[in-house]
């Protein structure tokens, strides 16, 4: 989730960093043309004009010394005088602006045009100034020196003007520059905040999708918990029934239960045990186990042990008990069920009891092994006709039998492992002088977690001795 | 149907639980026009009560629809939860899918 939200933000801060830095080095790049297009056109500017003060103190030199030559009047020489003295300066001027300018061909032109006036000075100045007498000739050659001087400072002016015109668009294209500049600058944060504001609307949109399917999901998860919860409660109530027997207390035989329901409460099943007294020596033993888990299993539960007394307390032959329920059943749309129901008569150590697809009881006799007696028929339910077989055991004083739930023997997916495990259990038990259903599930499962519900319900005949305490009572 | 000799072949493996009930169903299905099924449930582990709920009722069907059955089952920890199902009795059993099939083989000439 803070991926999300912070990603985009981080993206966008990126882009704006980007943005600006090029905007920054962009600004600098053009401030700096447009400086040194300003500055050249101003460093032009400047040396034209010296390069025209030049012509004119060169000029003011030649009119002085052609005058006073001419009539020789010494007021005429003070323009040569003033001019001899600033000239130099000025050409001195102009080349260090030509030398800022880095202009090597105006800069070696002006050093003609000096040279030339340096010598024009010498060779033609001086001599007719000291001179008593017209001097054609030299005055022919100064003209020419003047022209040639003339000339190169033309030159220096023409390179100057071409700089000038170059500077003054070099300037024109930084002024374009700056503007388009701007453009890309206003463009970028337009760019900028739209992307910004579209990063947020999405992110805001995303947002919100997400919280509404959190919701949803909440309040699907809470309606699955209530019915859920519902189901449960359903589901224990009708257990509770059974969970609260009463098992029937008898001299001759004791009986013994355990219930534990599944570790998963969605796992809660349909099995069940039941022990009716139907005389002082004779117990009507019930136990099953009803396919599937939940309200449906609970329901289905219940009515097969109503359905069970109620046939056993017509006929208590298991076989009759079986086959009148399976009728009932496969009549009413039951899912499928394993059942087991049997008579313990204390007067002679008889079991006689029918199963209906359920596990096989256990037989513990003192002094023999345990071991898993006949298995039974198939489960009620399915088919109506099925028919139920009784098997009767003669057992013997002190002896043990065992009748559990599927889950005793089926918790590592393994039944032979189950099994061998359960016959273990049972020979310690029978050791044991009561609380023999406990001491079975502690010793199979040893606190671990089952996945299915598991019921043990034992019986334990007398012991002789015990039998004997009972006849002198 | 598996083959041209009209013996429809069903064959499942590992553990039937309630989690492949959708599979167990759709294949505990009577194919129109099966003379015989052979069943081969040799590499089965395990199943609960759905899945053995489910094999009872095929085999139901199969009797009322007089279609012979053959069931090979291999492991005994599959054995003994069919015998608890009481299952044992409800269609033959074979430890080989070849005894089975020669089984089926007659029964469909019969």
């Amino acid at each position: 989730m803070a991926r999300r939200v912070y990603l985009p933000l981080a993206l966008t801060l990126c882009f704006s960093a980007v943005v600006i830095a090029a905007l920054w080095i962009g600004g600098v790049s053009v401030r700096s043309g447009v400086v040194s297009a300003f500055d050249d056109s101003a460093n032009v500017r400047t040396a034209r004009i010296r390069v025209g003060d030049a012509l004119r103190e060169q000029l003011d030199e030649e009119t002085g010394v052609r005058g006073y030559a001419a009539v020789r009047e010494k007021i005429l020489l003070e323009p040569y005088d003033e001019a001899r003295l600033t000239l130099p300066l000025s050409l001195q001027r102009i080349g260090v602006s030509l030398r800022q300018l880095q202009m090597t061909d105006a800069s070696q032109a002006l050093a003609d045009a000096a040279a030339t006036s340096r010598r024009w000075l010498a060779v033609i100045a001086v001599p007719l100034i000291s001179s008593r007498t017209p001097q054609r000739d030299v005055q022919l050659r100064g003209k020419r020196l003047v022209d040639r001087f003339r000339s190169d400072m033309n030159a220096v002016e023409e390179l100057l003007a071409a700089r000038a015109d170059r500077a003054a668009q070099r300037a024109q294209e930084s002024v374009l520059w700056i503007s388009l500049f701007a453009a890309c600058a206003v463009l970028a944060i337009i760019l900028a905040a739209a992307v910004f504001a579209v990063v947020q609307f999405r992110l805001a949109d995303r947002l919100e999708r997400e919280r509404a399917r959190s919701e949803e999901e909440r309040r699907a998860a809470a309606e699955v918990r209530a019915a859920y919860e519902t189901e449960r409660r359903i589901a224990e109530t009708l257990q509770a029934g059974f969970a609260q027997n009463v098992l029937p207390r008898l001299a001759r035989v004791r009986f013994s239960a355990t219930y534990v329901p599944a570790a998963e409460e969605t796992n809660i099943g349909g099995d069940w045990y039941d022990a009716l007294e139907l005389s002082r020596e004779r117990v009507l033993l019930a136990m099953g186990d009803v396919t599937g888990h939940g309200i449906e299993a609970a329901v289905a539960m219940n009515q097969t042990r109503h359905l069970l007394v109620a046939c056993a307390l017509l006929d208590s032959s298991p076989t009759h008990v079986l086959a009148r329920v399976n009728a009932e059943l496969c009549r009413s749309g039951a899912p499928l069920i394993t059942a087991l129901a049997g008579v313990v008569d204390v007067r002679n150590f008889r079991f006689a009891y029918a199963a209906a697809g359920h596990p096989p009881p256990v037989l513990w006799e003192p002094g023999r092994p345990a071991r898993l007696l006949d298995v039974g028929s198939l489960p009620l339910g399915i088919v109506p006709e099925a028919q139920y077989q009784t098997h009767v055991v003669e057992s013997v004083p002190g002896a043990l039998i065992v009748l559990y739930t599927d889950g005793a023997v089926e918790h590592s997916r393994n039944v032979v492992e189950g099994e061998s495990l359960l016959l273990a259990a049972v020979e310690a038990a029978g050791q044991a002088p009561s609380g023999e259903a406990g001491m079975i599930y502690e010793r199979i499962f040893a606190g671990r977690r089952i996945a299915d519900d598991v019921a043990i319900l034992t019986i334990r005949f007398a012991h002789e001795n015990s039998r004997s305490q009972e006849r002198a009572a | 149907m598996n083959g041209d000799d009209g013996i429809q072949r069903i064959r499942l493996t590992g553990e039937l639980e309630i989690s492949r009930k959708r599979e167990i169903r759709d294949a505990f299905g009577i194919v129109p026009g099966a003379k015989a099924a052979l069943v081969d449930l040799a590499e089965v582990t395990y199943a609960d009560s759905t899945a053995l709920t489910e094999l009872l009722r095929f085999c139901v069907t199969a009797q009322r629809d007089g279609i012979p059955i053959a069931v090979v089952i291999r492991t005994q920890q599959f054995a003994r939860l069919v015998q608890y199902a009481g299952l044992a009795n409800a269609f033959r059993i074979f430890e080989e899918p070849g005894e089975a099939l020669a089984y089926l083989n007659e029964c469909v000439d019969a």
